[in-house]
């Protein structure tokens, strides 16, 4: 390719848009060409101004809180001390100069073992620190969740109490009779949460899915969770503009990883309006 | 971001409240999954704690680079979930932008936020559409004519005279003219 075909391709190359190809071949022409380096730096700097078109959004309080932990963890712990043992020379003729030898040498073999001693004291002591300091972090770490947990809930209770809420009853099928469910979203942000409650736990390699189902069309993926021996569970989700007020809201029993369209079977389901 | 690259705890804390509502509602777009989003947000800004040197005023704006890695990273996980095909939202549903944000009342609109947005707006649909599909979407040039049954000619030159509109709007500005 000639550079002028190169500074083309530059716009496609700033918003990553190259086929496999024509990326690695731009990728070599930059290293040589400092035009075509600056124009992308320009060409860049443009690009990243379509994250503008997306609408701005709040994060998450724990989000920063997590952020600002995880920069404070320490880096690796110290290794223990290792002993330092020095030979004993062997023993010279002389009488006295023998039991001077001989106290000096229990001397040191007292100092050493309570050089010794202390050693194992503090390691005792630093292990003790190091399981106190974990089981803080552990019991931060839950709090945090409970936290979080709570926040959840007063965002659902605050949420159906609002007036732009929708709510809509989910009820048990024949796989799950004892379950129901409510959700509610709503209309302007289109923010929804699921509350469900008698689902069955859900097997190790398998979770719910929830599904918005539009009249007459396929169904839309949404969230994937879990519930545990409780049966209960609490979903922050989105509800998709293009599912329509009209959309049904079901939950089904997927693999893992997720389908694109459900394959298990329904587990939950509103009735359509 | 000097002050960050020297390990100052609070200079981080500053760059993550000022840029968290945009580089947020970046990733959510992409990946379409509050859970997942504020993940890659937390990984995002580890990554410039520890990546703070690379970063190169001489190259470029703090938050070019931000929105770079943010992007990148969101695109990452989108392909790591491989749920591209699962979470397909239909282009015109992001067509308005502004009507979304005023629901949020936390929501600060900045002056480049707006001038952006507006310049967008006035974009031939067709531009836009495409430069939207790789940002938000990670598709390439060929999956770009793909998905819209256009030429890849087409797409090419769209997406080329897209973003020269977008330079044009950032050197305006520079200059004080917009």
């Amino acid at each position: 390719m000639e550079h002028s075909e190169y500074q083309e391709l530059l716009a496609l190359h700033a918003v990553d848009a190259l086929d496999g190809r024509e990326a690695q071949a731009m990728s070599a022409h930059l290293e040589n060409c400092n035009s075509c380096r600056d124009e992308l730096a320009g060409l860049r700097e443009a690009a990243a101004l379509l994250a503008y078109a997306a609408d701005p959004a709040v994060p998450g309080e724990a989000v920063r809180q997590n952020l600002m932990r995880e920069i404070r963890r320490p880096v690796g712990a110290s290794p223990a001390p290792a002993a330092n043992v020095i030979p004993l020379r062997p023993a010279s003729s002389s009488t006295w100069s023998n039991m001077l030898r001989l106290a000096a040498a229990l001397a040191f073999v007292a100092l050493i073992l309570g050089l010794f001693l202390l050693w194992r004291r503090d390691t005792a002591a630093r292990r003790e620190i190091n399981e106190l300091a974990r089981v803080l972090d552990q019991q931060q770490h839950e709090l945090q969740i409970e936290r979080d947990n709570l926040a959840q809930q007063r965002e659902a209770l605050a949420m159906m109490n609002s007036s732009d809420a929708r709510k809509m009853s989910l009820a048990g099928t024949a796989t799950a009779q004892a379950a129901r469910a409510t959700f509610v979203y709503d209309e302007k942000s289109r923010h929804a949460m699921l509350i469900v409650d008698g689902l069955p736990e859900t097997p190790a390699d398998k979770a719910y899915e929830v599904w918005f189902i539009p009249k007459g069309q396929s169904p839309i993926p949404g969230r994937m969770f879990s519930v545990s021996g409780d049966g209960r569970a609490l979903i922050s989700d989105k509800f998709p503009l293009e599912a329509g007020p009209a959309a049904v809201v079901a939950i089904t029993l997927e693999p893992k990883n997720g389908s694109a369209s459900p394959t298990g079977p329904i587990y939950l389901a509103s009735s359509a309006s | 971001m000097q002050a960050i690259s020297q390990g100052d705890e609070f200079a981080l804390a500053a760059l993550y409240d000022r840029y968290r509502l945009i580089l947020f509602g970046l990733i959510l777009r992409i990946l379409h999954n509050r859970h997942e989003a504020e993940d890659v947000l937390q990984e995002a800004f580890l990554q410039v704690w520890r990546r703070a040197n690379d970063f190169d005023p001489a190259r470029g704006r703090a938050f070019t680079w931000l929105v770079t890695i943010a992007r990148s990273r969101a695109l990452d996980r989108l392909r790591l979930l491989g749920s591209r095909s699962r979470f397909v939202v239909p282009v015109e549903e992001h067509q308005a932008p502004e009507k979304a944000l005023d629901t949020g009342q936390e929501l600060q609109k900045s002056e480049e936020g707006e001038l952006v947005r507006r310049a967008l707006k006035e974009l031939p649909e067709e531009q836009r559409r495409a430069l939207l599909l790789a940002y938000f979407e990670g598709l390439t040039q060929t999956e770009i004519a793909e998905r819209l049954g256009d030429p890849l000619g087409t797409v090419k030159t769209r997406m080329r005279s897209g973003l020269m509109k977008l330079r044009e709007l950032l050197r305006d500005r520079s200059r004080g003219v917009a």
